[in-house]
């Protein structure tokens, strides 16, 4: 089965890799790049646990193409942070510890980065609409939405 | 602090150096059988240490269990985290403290009013003398030291901690940036990623194997791995192998030896040869005729009989099941997400008949767990398709449909209750038959059918048939026996044999189901007299801190004004009628569509000592949580072939949509021992929601999920 080159922009490092031109994005960020921080739950955009921002917007990877998503800019959990410093959702995640096992976690803080990256005081129903299709197994929900409010007080 | 008692761990591992590792100057190692599973034991642990060596909890790191360095402190389950590793680990930092304080009086000579203990290092405040813990554990004498199995008043004395501390998790700064590492993101040279071709259902023969197939796989240098009719496929590049696992499924064929079940399961459950075992007060089960039910024609004494109904639950976590092994030198390396850390390694060392020293089990961090999932079959599974790879680290992991597939479930269970209360509002006769599939069938090195894949492996197809187990709160009867002196019970778990799906153990086992439907009950009995549901249960306790905790939970509702429109309920018990108490009450409200929405939740616990208050909060908070998912949305799904529930749109749980605002008061009873947290509100939260749903629609719902089709069926009855 050939393969195919595709450049890939991720947290403002371009990589070129040959790879399978139907590889699903997820596969790429976490084999070719090495950042496993963007987890793979289902494989079927039903759980949310492999939510990147791609152009600002939150994306499942696990179900689109790597290369669909040439030229474009793709940031990971591992490329929120700013001169290595967290961003304010992991701020208040962390704050509040807002994880259990953190499986979750990732895709989570990704949804929330793109909305508040859209609008600094979302409404209760977009926070809702950003959350939903993320699913956590623990119960983290209470503690992540007091991290999440505290991002709406401050 | 008048007595503390060190725990069962102690009993093994009495010596300090089984607990501590002093090697490096500034940081405190310190070892522990259990495992981070959600629950942050970790953190609570170095909270525990820290709180009595005045060590600084940044200062103090916990070992990742292995074993090979950690002492085997069983299973990390049964709530029992904190209540053994906690107690144990609480009782030799109690030790190294009180033997350091006299190692350094004696050598600085100096006055206990002149100490200042600070970061592990204590100081003469009159000179400039320090001696330190890590100077200390250079000793003779901290070789010496023997932990008690029991402290006394006078030894606890030297010891001073307040419980409020607020911490930072141990892992939460690397789980919020993406680097904090789980099984699925181990990275070897050369590993292999493999994944199993599974057929359509448990009983099933590998027939043949399509030859084009096998040719291609060559081809793209994927390897085929058989033993049995158990199959997997290999490769260097893991999204080759999830883009061969699909075309597998149409090449490889099979036999099916036997079907699931054409009934329904129900049926089953009445209708199969059974065990029953009679249950005593204490929660123990007995090989004892069962006595007939009693009826009464006293017409002051009313009656009323119901059958609860709980379907097949999965443990779901959100990361399937996954597991890295090497077979190197003659000897097995394994990382796995397991509970059973150590028994896995006895039973990986059975199948292949090795001494087990040649088989090292290393923890490391999976997807939330909540029992016996797929974790122990894919360690097993690594390690059989490693022993033939030799020198090749082997990543295997589940796929969304093999852990919604093959994992153990938790079992579909029936509770037939039966009870009478007099004019007085008094309980005077309590029956509850269970039934139900085993909780308990872990592997072990003398179950290794309870692996899924052994039965692939050997060709094997023979049902195996659960034992019951008889001790306390073991299993089915977990919580069956009510904490309430109800003036006589009958009590019966029947381990219902031939069940279609395989089960083991789930969060709370039978607790669950048995609370949900012992605290229904008894709303139903209460209501025959008008008795309020507070008082029915505060009338029949007479343990003290079940009737605080109870107060507490009411004192806490009365708070908040009930609204229009919304229903209230509550539930109570005592995990295992020797751990946590917790009562919970409800808020919600029943849609014209009838979809329930929760609204708030008040969770009262008195979990002993607090270890780590919010550690405790989370779980109760958490525990919560699923138990509302299990309780409104949640059912396996099987036809008579293979399970038609293998994701989550067929097998729906709570979102972020229906989350109840919380209102959880620990109590702390500071000097008691610490009881564990990690299952106690799960039957109380099933009884709270079935309770308020009752006063929202007016009839009691017997069948859990409380799902549209489940509550329109239960009213058109």
């Amino acid at each position: 089965m050939s393969k195919v080159e595709c450049e890939l922009n991720i947290n403002g490092l371009s990589k070129k890799i040959n790879i399978h031109n139907d590889k699903p994005l997820i596969y790429a960020i976490r084999n070719d790049f090495g950042l496993t921080g963007t987890k793979l739950g289902c494989g079927l955009e039903q759980c949310g646990s492999c939510a990147v921002i791609i152009d600002g917007e939150k994306k499942l990877s696990c179900n689109l193409l790597a290369i669909e998503c040439e030229q474009k800019e793709i940031i990971t959990i591992e490329g929120l942070q700013i001169d290595n410093e967290l961003n304010n959702v992991q701020e208040a995640f962390r704050e509040f510890n807002a994880a259990q096992c953190g499986y979750c976690t990732s895709g989570i803080i990704i949804s929330i980065t793109a909305l508040f990256d859209k609008s600094k005081k979302p409404s209760s129903q977009e926070i809702q609409n950003a959350l939903n299709g993320h699913l956590c197994r623990c119960g983290s929900h209470s503690v992540v939405l007091k991290a999440i409010d505290s991002l709406i007080e401050n | 602090m008048k007595q503390f008692n060190s725990g069962p761990s102690i009993n093994t591992y009495n010596k300090l150096s089984h607990w501590f590792d002093f090697s490096n100057f500034g940081i405190l190692k310190v070892y522990s059988g259990k495992i981070d599973i959600g629950q942050h034991i970790s953190s609570t642990l170095a909270l525990i240490t820290s709180k009595i060596t005045e060590i600084k909890y940044d200062q103090i790191e916990i070992i990742r269990l292995s074993t090979d360095i950690s002492p085997n402190e069983g299973i990390t389950a049964s709530s029992l985290s904190v209540a053994s590793s906690g107690s144990a680990i609480k009782a030799a930092s109690i030790a190294l403290k009180i033997n350091f304080l006299n190692y350094a009086l004696k050598n600085l000579e100096i006055k206990n009013e002149d100490i200042l203990l600070e970061n592990g290092v204590i100081k003469d405040k009159n000179s400039n003398k320090t001696i330190s813990y890590w100077d200390f554990a250079k000793t003779d004498k901290f070789k010496e030291v023997i932990i008690p199995e029991i402290f006394d008043e006078n030894s606890l004395k030297k010891i001073n901690y307040e419980n409020n501390q607020k911490i930072e998790l141990k892992t939460i700064n690397d789980i919020v940036t993406g680097k904090y590492k789980y099984v699925h993101d181990i990275n070897f040279s050369k590993m292999l990623h493999a994944r199993i071709i599974r057929p359509p259902s448990y009983h099933c023969k590998l027939i043949k194997i399509n030859e084009d197939f096998k040719k291609i796989l060559v081809e793209n240098e994927i390897e085929l791995f058989i033993k049995g009719s158990f199959v997997a496929i290999l490769s260097l590049d893991e999204f080759l192998v999830i883009k061969f696992l699909e075309i597998a499924k149409k090449n490889v064929f099979w036999e099916e030896k036997q079907k699931l079940s054409d009934d329904n399961v129900f049926n089953s459950l009445e209708k199969h040869e059974k065990e029953s075992l009679l249950v005593k007060s204490g929660g123990e089960a007995f090989y004892e005729e069962v006595p007939e039910k009693k009826s009464f024609d006293d017409p002051k004494i009313r009656s009323l009989s119901t059958i609860f109904k709980k379907n097949y639950l999965m443990h779901g976590p959100i990361g399937p099941s996954a597991s890295c092994a090497i077979y190197k030198d003659n000897k097995f390396t394994i990382f796995s997400h397991s509970q059973s850390i150590f028994a896995l390694k006895y039973s990986i060392s059975k199948y292949f008949d090795i001494d087990p020293n040649l088989v090292t089990l290393k923890f490391m961090p999976g997807s939330g767990c909540f029992g016996h999932n797929g974790a122990d079959d894919v360690a097993f599974e690594a390690s059989v398709i490693a022993s033939e790879y030799p020198d090749r680290h082997i990543l295997l992991k589940w796929t969304r449909e093999d852990e919604h597939s093959w994992e153990p479930f938790g079992s579909a269970s029936l509770n037939k209750v039966f009870g009478a209360i007099n004019d007085d509002g008094e309980v005077v006769y309590w029956s509850n038959e269970a039934y139900s599939d085993t909780y308990l069938s872990r592997p072990s090195d003398i179950e290794l059918t309870n692996f899924t894949s052994y039965k692939f492996l050997t060709n094997n197809f023979a049902k195996t048939i659960s034992k019951p187990k008889t001790s306390a709160h073991m299993g089915i009867h977990r919580n069956l026996d009510p904490i309430y002196n109800f003036k006589e019970t009958r009590l019966v778990k029947n381990l219902v044999h031939d069940l279609p799906l395989r089960t083991s153990a789930l969060r709370t086992l039978g607790a669950f189901a048995n609370v949900t439907a012992s605290e229904s009950f008894l709303n139903d009995l209460a209501s025959i007299k008008n008795i309020d549901p507070f008082d029915i249960r505060l009338n029949h306790l007479d343990d003290e801190r079940a009737i605080n905790v109870l107060k507490n939970l009411k004192k806490e509702m009365e708070i908040f004004k009930p609204k229009e429109d919304f229903y209230r309920g509550i539930g109570f018990s005592r995990y295992k009628n020797s751990a946590a108490y917790c009562a919970v009450g409800v808020e919600l409200k029943v849609t014209d569509d009838l979809e329930i929405n929760l609204n708030h939740a008040w969770i009262s616990v008195d979990a002993g000592e607090i270890a780590y208050e919010d550690g405790i909060k989370a779980q109760v908070e958490g525990g919560f949580i699923q138990a509302a998912s299990w309780t409104l949305y949640e059912e396996v799904i099987f036809d008579s072939k293979k399970i038609i529930s293998k994701d989550w749109d067929s097998y729906k749980i709570i979102g972020f949509d229906n989350i109840p605002n919380f209102t959880t008061n620990i109590i702390d009873k500071k000097g008691c021992a610490y009881l564990g947290v990690g299952e106690v509100v799960a039957g109380p939260t099933g009884a709270a929601i079935s309770n308020a749903l009752c006063n929202a629609i007016g009839q009691r719902i017997k069948i859990l999920p409380f799902t549209k089709d489940n509550i329109t069926k239960e009213l058109l009855n």
